[in-house]
């Protein structure tokens, strides 16, 4: 049994404009993996969580969490799920220790159970030497460590995490990582959103690419990167007219001011870097990188974060 | 889910809504006496009804905590995203919302129990009317407590300074414009309007109760009858308009 499926899932918000933030997704995490969902913002990752997490209703489609309708079975899928909402942040009165104490407590365990799991979730996250420090004099990396815990003390089978990351630094991000894998080991699902390919790649059994509310590719961080049949870009940059002019010829995305042309040979990469330094514009040539891959899946968004 | 859970839930979400927070600040079980109060040093100083005023700080205190505490507090929970947390969690928004409403009515119970000795030991209150005294103020602040909940559920585009803003205004709204630190017989021929504001009905059955006005036993019928009206309203209120699953 899947750990969660979705199949056609919608999403569109009335408001003064209509958005359609989710077009009609359908993908399977299996049990015991951790998977990501990869995408620049707005691409309706965080949506989707909170769809499956029960917190927002969907438009149309169908949503499971191992085997429990997110619609109908609401009460059951809450029973096996914990969620890190992105961007979360703290009560800054509080101490990672109230957060896992409390928050287990919740989940129906007696008082015995709940110091055991917040024992262990504040130990795996590094948090135990500081569990009684009040969330206000503790770092952003801390905070962020001290809601995971909370979510992993909670016993639930299906972790589901929203940008956990965002805002940490490499240190306090690969922390995070190694937990996640941890949890992975014990037998846990992790469902992750992110918009950091090497986030993606360190982590990830398998992932998603969603970009404008579609999946554009699913699988294996490898099977991911064969994706992209060229092999080396080439960076053009100069005044927009020339670029345009240029780049017309070629397969190419925006990144930013500049264009990125993909091609299979070194050979061909020195010919156009060649032909572009002919036109007056400036190009380099390099082997292509897994954030190209993300680049070219998403249509040439430039990453925020790397 | 079952009541048992139910219960519990609240009690844990009262618990840690409050515990932490009177902890490290136990500053907090001042504040809204305090508040409530000042109304009542003017009185003193300047001359005015004591016992009125006594009334309508014990009304003042929960009131205040019921529609503005439960306004800022759940936006805040929004805010923080914590309450994204507890929605993804097997609690009942019942629980969810008594727990919230529970913890801010134990920061003010001691105002209100400072209040109701004050008012017990200078004779304004007497002692066979407490049980009474203790289900008005109750009632009011559960009335309140529901609005409470369904705006700042319902209201959740808005930001949170927009709500804190609207809860101040109401709060401030429902305590000091009608009839609840003066009374009623200064409205004239509008003091009927008392009975349609919780606060004011509040006050005005308190005040029935206390001796200080002189009702039939069909107004203080009434009076119950609109509060609780009003209560089995704002129960209604949250059942079908506060939003806890967004759509």
């Amino acid at each position: 049994m899947e750990a969660v499926k979705t199949e056609n899932l919608v999403k569109v918000y009335h408001g003064k404009e209509t958005v359609e933030a989710l077009r009609g997704v359908s993908l399977s995490v299996k049990k015991g993996e951790l998977f990501t969902l990869l995408g620049p913002n707005g691409a309706g990752k965080t949506t989707f969580l909170r769809i499956i997490s029960t917190q927002l209703l969907p438009t149309s489609g169908e949503a499971y969490v191992l085997g429990f309708n997110v619609l109908d079975e609401a009460e059951k899928v809450r029973e096996h799920i914990a969620v890190v909402p992105q961007d979360v942040a703290t009560y800054g009165n509080f101490t990672p220790w109230e957060y896992c104490y409390y928050f287990s407590l919740l989940r129906g365990m007696a008082k015995q159970k709940v110091k055991e799991v917040s024992e262990r979730a504040l130990k795996a996250v590094e948090l135990w030497e500081l569990r009684n420090r009040t969330c206000a004099t503790l770092s952003g990396g801390e905070r962020k460590r001290a809601i995971i815990a909370a979510a992993l003390a909670s016993d639930a089978e299906v972790l589901m995490l929203d940008e956990p990351t965002s805002g940490l630094d490499a240190v306090a991000r690969r922390k995070v990582w190694s937990v996640l894998r941890e949890m992975v080991e014990q037998g846990k699902t992790i469902l992750l959103t992110t918009h950091i390919m090497e986030e993606a790649e360190m982590v990830s059994d398998r992932l998603a690419i969603i970009n404008k509310g579609q999946l554009v590719a699913q699988g294996t961080v490898e099977e991911i990167k064969s994706l992209a049949e060229e092999k080396f870009r080439v960076v053009v940059e100069g005044s927009p007219n020339l670029l345009e002019k240029f780049a017309n010829n070629y397969s190419s995305v925006s990144f930013g001011s500049k264009r990125v042309i993909y091609v299979n040979s070194g050979d061909e990469a020195i010919e156009l870097v060649r032909k572009a330094l002919k036109s007056g514009l400036k190009a380099e040539a390099a082997p292509i990188t897994r954030e190209d891959v993300f680049v070219k899946l998403v249509g040439g968004v430039e990453l925020n974060e790397h | 889910m079952n009541t048992r859970k139910m219960i519990r839930d609240a009690w844990i979400i009262a618990e840690l809504k409050a515990l932490p927070d009177l902890k490290r600040q136990p500053l907090i079980l001042m504040v809204m006496g305090l508040i409530s109060g000042i109304p009542l040093f003017f009185m003193l100083v300047f001359g005015g009804q004591i016992s009125y005023g006594l009334i309508g700080a014990m009304i003042s205190t929960v009131g205040f905590i019921g529609i503005a505490s439960a306004i800022q507090d759940i936006t805040l929970d929004r805010y923080v995203k914590i309450r994204e947390m507890i929605v993804a969690m097997p609690v009942h928004p019942i629980s969810y919302m008594v727990g919230a409403a529970l913890a801010p009515l134990l920061f003010a119970s001691p105002g209100v129990a400072f209040f109701m000795v004050l008012a017990l030991w200078q004779g304004y209150l007497p002692l066979q009317a407490l049980g009474w005294i203790v289900a008005i103020l109750l009632l009011c602040w559960a009335v309140l407590t529901c609005i409470g909940f369904v705006i700042s559920t319902y209201l959740r585009r808005s930001s949170i300074y927009t709500l804190n803003n609207l809860s101040n205004v109401l709060g401030i709204g429902l305590i000091f414009i009608p009839p609840v630190y003066y009374p009623e017989e200064l409205l004239g021929g509008l003091s009927w309007i008392s009975i349609l504001f919780p606060t004011s009905n509040a006050a005005g059955l308190m005040r029935a109760y206390s001796g200080l006005a002189s009702f039939s036993q069909e107004m203080v019928l009434a009076r119950w009858l609109v509060l609780l009206a009003m209560l089995v309203l704002a129960i209604l209120l949250v059942v079908f308009k506060a939003k806890w699953r967004e759509t």
